[in-house]
């Protein structure tokens, strides 16, 4: 290194006094591009850190502001009245409505596992004819919009579809203001990335160890739930916090499958909602209940965030 | 209890036959290696007696049970797999007890067993070490407890030692041999390695291109090879194999004659043969004393030199013996000849040497069918080995 600089000289001082800071600047990134590529990183993060993160700041700017102030505002809260996070649980059963989105989101969760579960296992470690079509197919009804299937699915949902086998009528069944309206469309909306991601993983389990689960005494089934499952511990972890955060802020079936009642299993879009009033709407309010909603997944990432990264970068298992 | 019977057993693969037909008696205590190259259908065999693969056609007995359709768990068997296959989240104990606590039994009988088992393969103390924090030895002998725990009736082992480096593989090989005095549980063994089968097994089943070639003891296959297959399959380095025919003056090739009656071996005359002998069985001509009944001189040259330590393999090159009434088809692959000496002969590379072979060791084999006629030329068919010939000869 030392070397390099004083092997410059003189004409390298030349150099410089002919050119502008930029042409200066250049020339140092292009002897040092590690500063360029920290220079990005930076950046980019910053960027990140801005578009992710001003909405939460956001948020609580306007939470902290007593309503009737906020009109034209600034970056800075308009007052300071942090009450306003016990009067948003006055004001509605917030608590119930968070209740709502938690069970739905581990239900679907533990459903869309479960399933995909036993489809990666047979997508990535069984061979049979079909196979490519079929994963096509899985993969290819995940990006149908949800909004095609709302119709149909709420005429089923709410009992005005009847199917006749001969003499005999079959209703429907009325589910609306049930979990089941959201749970089996979430589930079944959230398989497809869910069997993807466990297909790559299950597949990478080497045979062996199956081979050595069954005749040691399990069942293929068995083999899955005690050694393949375990290994793949960051896919699976990863596929179900996806699941858990899609169905979490799910907006469409979960606004439209109840009445908005937290009774009614409506979930935490409806409790921000029933803040609005026919004549006010109160935005701080609105505006804490956004933080608090927010804070459960938030910390779900960050304790699982170890997982979910290994488990979306990589397959990273080793035999 | 532990005896094992493949009967007319097959296994396709679309349009590939894994195993073609297989009939296999495998007796209770008994070592069996099953050898064969790459792709021979040893380790589809295995599976099948696993109950890894279900066999298309045929049954499988283990004991005097039908398990043609029974799936692994319910077999009675225990595996140890090439590539160990330790569960790698879970401990040594845990892995090691893996099926008895499958099978539900009681703490202390499970604490028991995995004791018993790990002292067996010298694993003590490490039982709450993780597989990732042992050498591969240590993981092998982790798989092989797991595999004795549960008292198996037959131990089914698919190349355990392949993974192993040399030094590790010798000694775990010996191991191996151990276990099964002390446990006297019919094994079955799956390997590549001649070597392998030859030292540890009671008996060999020699299968090639899905079909069982041979089963007999290490020696007899070694001695007595049924086919050319298993004559160049068992013995390293392998037999010298040379094409040629059978005369009313004995065996004719482009370089080698071998002279007898035709008659004494009952080989009609006419017929296409292949004459194998072992480099062992090739002696220089200064140790013909060496040899009770060698056959005439052959004319070589050295080739190659391979001092091994113990011995030295010697690659020669055949002079052409004059034979203007033999077809020349098979001149090219006859020319050579490989023979082991021992270390102090005095030999060079590029040099003329003469030499003599056994006739007692000469094996002769129908060219086409591949199928062995004669062991020793100056025996007759039936007779088995050198002891019988050199008393013959001995007059």
């Amino acid at each position: 290194m030392s070397s390099e600089t004083s092997g410059v000289g003189v004409g390298a001082d030349d150099a410089e006094m002919k050119r502008g800071p930029l042409g200066r600047w250049v020339d140092k990134a292009i002897k040092n591009p590690d500063r360029v590529y920290r220079a990005m990183f930076y950046v980019a993060t910053v960027f990140f850190l801005v578009t992710t993160l001003f909405p939460f700041y956001w948020l609580l700017v306007l939470a902290l502001t007593p309503n009737r102030l906020i009109t034209n505002m600034g970056l800075l809260p308009k007052g300071f009245q942090p009450e306003v996070f016990i009067t948003m649980f006055e004001r509605v059963p917030f608590h119930l409505f968070m209740f709502n989105s938690f069970v739905l989101g581990i239900t679907t969760t533990v459903i869309v596992l479960l399933i995909a579960s036993l489809a990666g296992y047979v997508f990535g470690r069984l061979r049979f004819p079909g196979k490519g079509i079929l994963m096509l197919g899985i993969l290819a009804i995940s990006y149908f919009p949800p909004a095609a299937f709302l119709i149909p699915l709420f005429e089923l949902f709410t009992g005005n579809t009847a199917l006749s086998i001969g003499a005999v009528t079959i209703s429907s069944p009325d589910l609306f203001n049930t979990p089941a309206p959201m749970v089996l469309p979430f589930s079944a909306l959230f398989l497809p990335l869910s069997i993807f991601i466990l297909t790559t993983f299950y597949g990478q389990i080497p045979d062996g160890l199956e081979d050595a689960a069954r005749v040691e005494g399990t069942t293929r089934l068995g083999a899955l739930f005690r050694v393949i499952v375990p290994l793949s511990a960051p896919g699976v972890a990863t596929a179900g916090v996806l699941t858990f955060i899609a169905v979490y802020n799910e907006f469409f079936f979960s606004f439209l499958m109840n009445n908005g009642e937290a009774s009614s299993w409506a979930p935490i879009v409806a409790g921000i909602l029933k803040y609005q009033g026919q004549f006010d709407t109160p935005f701080n309010l609105m505006a804490a209940a956004s933080i608090v909603g927010v804070l459960p997944v938030a910390v779900l990432v960050i304790i699982a965030q170890e997982r979910i990264v290994s488990g979306l970068t990589a397959g990273a298992l080793k035999e | 209890m532990g005896d094992v019977k493949l009967e007319h057993v097959s296994k396709h693969y679309d349009d590939v036959t894994a195993v073609d037909d297989m009939n296999l008696e495998i007796n209770d205590g008994e070592f069996i290696c099953l050898v064969g190259p790459s792709g021979c259908g040893k380790s589809t065999t295995m599976e099948m007696i696993a109950g890894l693969t279900i066999p298309s056609e045929g049954k499988v007995f283990i004991g005097d049970r039908e398990v043609t359709n029974l799936p692994p768990k319910d077999r009675g068997v225990a595996m140890v797999f090439q590539n160990i296959a330790l569960f790698p989240h879970m401990d040594v104990y845990d892995n090691i007890s893996f099926g008895l606590r499958l099978r539900n039994y009681d703490k202390e009988e499970i604490d028991r067993r995995v004791e018993r088992a790990s002292e067996i393969v010298q694993l003590g103390g490490m039982l709450e070490r993780m597989p990732d924090e042992m050498s591969g030895g240590q993981r092998q002998r982790v798989a092989i407890a797991r595999a004795i725990v549960r008292n198996p009736g037959v131990f089914l082992m698919d190349e355990p030692l392949a993974n192993l480096d040399a030094k590790l593989r010798v000694h775990m090989r010996t191991e191996l041999q151990r276990l099964h005095k002390e446990l006297d549980t019919t094994i079955v063994y799956v390997t590549h390695d001649q070597a392998e089968a030859m030292t540890m097994s009671d008996r060999i089943a020699v299968i090639d291109s899905g079909q069982l070639q041979q089963i007999d003891p290490p020696l007899v296959c070694y001695n007595e090879p049924a086919n050319l297959f298993v004559a160049g399959f068992i013995g390293s380095p392998s037999m010298n194999f040379l094409d040629g025919e059978i005369t009313e003056n004995g065996f004719v090739s482009t370089n080698i004659d071998v002279e007898f009656d035709p008659a004494d071996v009952g080989i009609e005359t006419g017929r296409d043969v292949t004459m194998g002998i072992r480099p062992e069985d090739v002696y220089l001509v200064q140790n013909e004393r060496q040899v009770a009944n060698p056959t005439h001189r052959i004319e070589a040259t050295t080739d190659v030199l391979e001092p091994m330590g113990d011995e030295i393999f010697v690659y020669l090159k055949l002079a052409e013996e004059a034979h203007a009434d033999l077809e020349e088809a098979s001149v090219a692959a006859n020319d050579q000849l490989l023979m082991s000496v021992s270390p102090d002969s005095d030999i060079e590379e590029d040099r003329d040497v003469e030499v003599v072979l056994d006739r007692t060791r000469v094996h002769l084999f129908d060219t086409e069918t591949g199928i062995a006629l004669s062991h020793g030329i100056e025996s007759t068919i039936t007779a088995s080995g050198p002891a019988d010939a050199e008393a013959e000869s001995d007059d």
